[in-house]
């Protein structure tokens, strides 16, 4: 199993690449092969990135979401997975390359880093910490693609505004396709992370005698869950609408992305990977 | 191949001269036996505002009479006054590459005129209706419309709007996801606003508004496309709850102001509002570019679109070359094979090797002294199948051509003989 394990944590990253690699063939070159495959070459990446996670539990004998590398393997999976099911959904598959950069980058950076964890804190193969990890990892697979989605989105924004007729013009999805897309994702994004703001506060005093709610992470989570909020709201009310939607998708990206690494390294206390 | 085709084209005559011998269909109807009654040809033809061509195939060894059929065509429009000069002859293979090239829509005014394959279609229905259309002309034309879909499908010849009226639809459909369920106003009822109000209803626009200073023209204009008219003078209050505006009017003042549509933005609930300007003088401010979700383009821009699109049509064009070279090539090697001897060798080797397999497979189940007995046997049974069929395909000749290049191909057909084999036979 180590041996299977440690073989995937090469390959999957050479996998992303051609994926990605392939979708960018289609989309700026227009290749009929690239076309005709790319949708089977993602559905195996998946397969096996499904099965790499699989072995890695069997092998280390907890979930893959002790360190900050496996769970951004986990978030690799995540957003590749949500993307494949919005292109068999959509039956549109113009926006895969822009999408499973991110997946590519996700996993090109976790399996350089990654480190095999054979003993971890009890906790952590505690019910609440999958429900409460799960439903954060959701809510940033959530927030990446709701991110890429309003990235594009203002791309065909400025380039409709500019007359810049090229090939994002004539490739991409229309805005309104974008805007609904990137909308869903903000949506779930909220939804996901209310859900592990919650299970955090009803597990996390009965589990660490240290718990503070002025963690920097913790309240981090809790300002971008709100920024989200405040979104939805001015949606629904009519105040916002649009490219100010959008530019809250990417913005947000970026804070969770802040949160995950430096508010994680250097700042958080009780509420750290290992 | 005794092929001809006669062509006025926006290549060869202005459209004064063009428009004197366009056909309807129903003169095309009844012309098309008068010229098969004259000259004993299969003809087919079709007419656009862009071009007529007619097309005559003969079974005969003797050439075709190019000034005869030009002669007929004019007579047939009381224009025999046309000078030959504004006529284009072509041959057989040079007339079904040109056939090929027109399906394909590289022949056309606008390349890639999507208008111009069901013209060809036409051409081909109306000649079947007539009964001149043939064996040999029908698979040609059935060939070019096979050419033509090839182009339009495998290629981007007919992608991007070449029309300012339809270019602005297509921007629309860039920023909206489903017409259906938008609403469009109108503002104007020149030959600008009717094309665009005409392009919206096509794509199924939910709601479609017209308003103009002459009322009459608004009511003309809303019976046309299906539209709800609105006062001139109320159109401002309706600016709220509509997506798409095109102004065309003549006015010396802006007709929507920035401040105007600022407000207007500030209320609207939906998301984006797109804004056409085909008005000279311009009908809406500039300003309300800067105006967020607001998208507004004028005739520069569109203009602008529009030549990028033509120019984007124009790169494919030796892809289409490519397809058009690979169906004449393909339609050539099917009419060679399509002359008895090639055919007569072929089903000769065909069945010559059936018989030599089945032989090979069953020869040790016989004693080695009638081993030869079974070879003269086998051979001896397919010479007097074969005998009859080809003793009839050599005598053929009397028989209507066009029922022989049936009577061939239908063979062919039924046997799975390769074309292309036949070809090297030939050569």
């Amino acid at each position: 199993m180590g041996f299977f394990v440690d073989s995937f944590n090469i390959l999957l990253p050479a996998f992303y690449f051609i994926v990605v690699w392939t979708y960018g063939k289609a989309f700026f070159g227009d290749a009929v092969w690239a076309k005709a495959i790319k949708s089977r070459l993602l559905i195996s990446t998946v397969s096996f990135h499904f099965l790499y996670l699989l072995g890695r539990a069997i092998e280390f004998n907890h979930p893959p979401v002790t360190t900050i590398f496996e769970i951004l393997s986990v978030l690799a999976f995540c957003v590749a997975f949500a993307y494949l099911i919005i292109e068999i959904r959509s039956k549109s598959g113009e926006t895969g390359y822009f999408i499973l950069n991110i997946a590519f980058f996700f996993q090109f950076v976790s399996s350089v880093f990654i480190r095999d964890l054979l003993e971890v804190p009890e906790i952590l193969r505690s019910n609440f910490f999958g429900l409460h990890v799960g439903a954060a990892l959701l809510g940033y697979a959530a927030i990446t693609i709701s991110a890429v989605y309003g990235f594009l989105y203002l791309m065909l924004y400025h380039q409709i505004k500019a007359s810049n007729f090229g090939m994002i013009y004539a490739k991409l999805p229309n805005l309104e396709t974008l805007e609904r897309m990137s909308y869903t994702g903000f949506k779930m994004a909220f939804v996901f992370l209310g859900i592990a703001i919650l299970v955090g506060f009803l597990w996390l005093p009965k589990t660490f005698l240290d718990v503070s709610y002025s963690d920097p992470k913790l309240v981090g989570t809790i300002l971008l869950w709100l920024l989200y909020g405040i979104g939805i709201v001015a949606k629904r009310l009519g105040e916002w609408k649009g490219r100010k939607v959008m530019i809250l998708s990417v913005w947000g990206f970026g804070i969770t992305i802040f949160s995950m690494t430096v508010v994680n390294i250097f700042f958080s206390g009780f509420h750290n990977f290992y | 191949m005794n092929l001809l085709c006669v062509s006025i084209s926006h290549h060869t005559a202005p459209l004064e001269v063009r428009e004197r011998l366009w056909f309807s269909p129903e003169e095309i109807r009844s012309f098309l036996p008068n010229i098969r009654d004259h000259v004993s040809v299969d003809a087919a033809m079709f007419s656009t505002c862009n071009r007529t061509e007619l097309y005559a195939f003969s079974s005969d060894e003797q050439p075709l009479e190019f000034d005869r059929l030009r002669n007929l065509l004019a007579e047939g429009k009381s224009a025999r006054d046309i000078p030959a000069d504004s006529f284009r002859f072509l041959t057989g293979v040079d007339a079904v590459d040109h056939l090929f090239r027109v399906a394909s829509g590289i022949d056309s005014l606008v390349i890639g005129d999507v208008q111009i394959l069901a013209q060809v279609k036409e051409g081909l229905f109306l000649a079947q209706e007539a009964g001149t259309s043939g064996f040999f002309l029908t698979k040609l034309f059935q060939a070019a419309l096979r050419t033509g879909k090839r182009a339009r499908s495998e290629t981007r010849i007919g992608e991007g709007a070449v029309s300012v009226s339809y270019a602005a639809v297509e921007l629309a459909e860039k920023i909206f996801d489903d017409l259906r369920e938008k609403t469009a106003l109108v503002i104007g009822a020149g030959e600008m606003a009717q094309l665009t109000a005409k392009h919206l209803r096509g794509k199924q626009i939910g709601t479609l508004y017209i308003s103009n200073r002459t009322p009459e023209r608004s009511k003309h204009l809303a019976a046309m496309v299906n539209a709800t008219v609105i006062p001139y003078e109320q159109f401002k209050d309706h600016l709220g709850g509509v997506d798409i505006v095109i102004a065309s009017v003549a006015a010396e003042e802006y007709v929507l102001t920035s401040p105007m549509l600022a407000e207007i933005n500030k209320r609207r609930a939906t998301g984006a509002l797109f804004l056409i300007d085909i008005g000279v003088p311009r009908n809406i401010d500039p300003a309300v570019r800067k105006l967020e979700n607001v998208f507004l383009y004028d005739l520069d821009s569109l203009n602008g679109l529009v030549h990028e699109n033509e120019l984007k049509r124009k790169n494919e064009i030796p892809k289409v070359n490519r397809i058009v070279g690979e169906e004449q090539s393909e339609f050539t090697v099917w009419l060679s094979g399509l002359h008895a001897t090639p055919t007569i060798s072929a089903l000769s080797d065909l069945i010559e090797s059936i018989r030599k397999e089945e032989v090979e497979k069953n020869i040790n189940r016989f004693e080695p002294r009638d081993r030869e007995l079974l070879n003269l046997v086998t051979k001896r049974i397919i010479n007097k199948i074969l005998h009859t069929p080809i003793v009839n395909l050599k005598n053929g000749s009397d028989e209507n051509h066009s029922e022989r290049l049936h009577t061939i191909s239908a063979l062919r057909k039924l046997f799975g003989i390769d074309g292309e084999k036949d070809a090297e036979h030939e050569a």
